[in-house]
């Protein structure tokens, strides 16, 4: 059995999902309640891949709100990822993928110092951050975006924002390894860890934001933050691919400008048969057919028997082993979401 | 994205600490001898499980003499007044109940209510607790799983029978719950322990309890929740 370990985008999301639901206990409440409302299973689902093979998981919603990390009730956030994780062990789950902030904030305060979680050792091996398949699905996006708006790879300047993050990186290595692209600007705020992997590539400017949007035929967004991202889009090239990979994505909507496409990264679409509920809850635009590419790797992991935390760690992602949930992902049905 | 405080090095010798501990250590102190007295209660209503419910009794006895101990390392009066004070409305629940011949409501207040609070409670408490006092407590929370193992198995046993008398006990008695967390707030955090935290442990540990007995998810974040928005 697969996990997926979800939240929900805001306190007023929140509050509108529990009212639609039926949970009215839940639906008029504030951040207070949010920050004491224990995880909850909310929905099983069934997927049928491509190939015909059927498994089952579950939905774990962990009550977590980014406003929690925005007026810093951080406790509350670490615990609500602790809490979501026991409980989808506690319920025999195989491996659960820690979706939207779970997995950053558990890259982010450290978690894996917390193994015990009352009377549950947590075992690791069981939970996957989806990284790597998110990772693999942006760089499908920036390859096939590129060739539909026809942007040649090899003249092409190719900034990552976030570089230095999990996902960031590994976008950048394969970047770097599979594709000719002609110059790549990394930015992050951390200077050290930016110097690091540009002597990991060998290449790569290190670059401020605002300096380098204006020279990115495409824009990868890979950072996460509380509110989201402000980009001024008068600075940029036209054409311009953006393609929003952070969390939560709200490029799209406050980007409107003609010739800059903006595409939801680590976003899949796919034909597969699945029987669920929250998707359609959880703000995708197309429930039945677009899924998160993290969500998609726990899939992956049970339709192959991988019952491994397959990404996990920072920056530990190989382009081997984005060829290889490539494959897989390839195999059962999902594809990058194009424009 | 944000960074987490360092913890702030609690001091177990502040007259602060030692003022906010008086009422929590009296607490707990009197949440064992309550337990005491109501699990020699059940063995009563109860009489084929009479001796296992004797035993918790013991148990219960023993924990209380642990927390005692607790009290006195800190050199610490508790205040059993208050703590009497603060288990009275329950306490009169339960007697109520028990006069009534009323098992469900008895159990779901003893092995339910006040066991999950306990184990919520201690499992916060461990992280920062002093080096006595956590050693003390990890060995009773160990036992108080085996409480709440009782209640919940005896419940999911009767539960088509106990389901609408369990939903009359939790509205009635979930609220008194919340009520007693507000009035120690003040003291839990001057212990370092976070009301959010507890009351986010109890509905897990509560939660969980409903469900192995037979409700429904639905109904179980239904009557998890019962009185927590009035608060």
């Amino acid at each position: 059995m697969f996990g997926l370990i979800g939240h929900l985008t805001s306190l007023e999301h929140a509050q509108s999902v529990a009212a639609e639901l039926g949970y009215p206990e839940y639906a008029d409440q504030g951040l207070d309640f949010w920050c004491s409302a224990p995880p909850q299973i909310v929905d099983d689902i069934t997927v049928t891949s491509v190939t015909g093979q059927t498994i089952q998981g579950k939905y774990v919603e962990s009550c977590f709100l980014p406003e929690m990390l925005a007026t810093r009730r951080i406790k509350a956030a670490t615990r609500k990822v602790v809490n979501a994780m026991a409980h989808a062990q506690k319920h025999g789950i195989n491996i659960t993928a820690l979706g939207g902030f779970s997995s950053i904030i558990f890259e982010n305060f450290n978690l894996e110092q917390v193994q015990q979680v009352r009377n549950v050792m947590l075992d690791f091996q069981r939970f996957t951050t989806g990284n790597t398949h998110t990772a693999y699905i942006i760089c499908r996006q920036v390859e096939k975006g590129a060739s539909q708006l026809g942007i040649e790879l090899s003249n092409a300047t190719i900034a990552v924002c976030g570089a230095t993050g999990d996902i960031g990186s590994a976008v950048c290595r394969w970047l770097n390894e599979c594709t000719n692209v002609a110059e790549l600007l990394l930015i992050a705020r951390n200077q050290e860890r930016l110097h690091d992997l540009q002597a990991e590539l060998g290449r790569g400017k290190i670059m401020e934001l605002t300096e380098a949007l204006p020279l990115a035929d495409i824009v990868v967004w890979v950072a996460s933050m509380p509110k989201g991202m402000e980009i001024d889009p008068v600075t940029l090239k036209r054409p311009c691919l953006l393609i929003d990979g952070g969390y939560p994505k709200n490029l799209a909507t406050k980007i409107q400008q003609p010739d800059v496409y903006v595409l939801n990264g680590g976003i899949v679409e796919h034909s597969l048969d699945i029987e669920w509920k929250i998707m359609r809850i959880v703000n995708m635009d197309v429930p039945a057919r677009q899924l998160f590419a993290c969500f998609a790797e726990s899939m992956l992991l049970e339709f192959e028997k991988w019952y491994t935390n397959f990404s996990w760690g920072r920056n530990r992602i190989t382009v081997e082993k984005m060829e290889q949930i490539g494959k897989v992902s390839v195999k059962h049905g999902f594809s990058p979401l194009l424009i | 994205m944000p960074q987490l405080e360092a913890s702030v090095a609690v001091d177990f010798t502040s007259e602060e600490y030692r003022d906010a501990y008086s009422r929590i250590n009296a607490i707990v102190i009197e949440g064992e001898q309550e337990a005491v007295g109501n699990y020699t209660k059940l063995a009563e209503l109860l009489p084929d499980s009479r001796e296992q419910l004797l035993s918790l009794a013991k148990m219960e006895s023993r924990h209380k003499k642990g927390f005692e101990a607790c009290g006195r390392n800190l050199s610490v009066t508790p205040d059993m007044d208050f703590a009497r004070e603060f288990f009275s409305q329950l306490h009169q629940n339960f007697q109520t109940a028990a006069a009534a011949g009323n098992v469900v409501t008895c159990l779901l207040i003893q092995a339910l209510i006040i066991e999950c609070f306990a184990i919520a409670a201690y499992n916060i408490y461990i992280p920062v607790a002093d080096d006595f006092a956590r050693k003390i407590t990890e060995g009773v929370v160990k036992d108080e799983y085996a409480h709440l193992n009782f209640g919940e198995q005896w419940l999911s046993e009767h539960f088509e029978t106990a389901k609408a008398d369990l939903e009359a006990a939790n509205r009635q008695n979930l609220p008194l719950v919340w009520k007693m967390l507000n009035q120690v707030e003040g003291d839990a955090q001057v212990l370092g322990m976070d009301k959010d935290a507890l009351v986010e442990d109890f509905m897990i540990q509560y939660g969980e309890a409903l469900a192995n007995i037979g409700f429904s998810n639905r109904d179980v974040m239904r009557l998890s929740a019962m009185g927590l928005a009035a608060i």
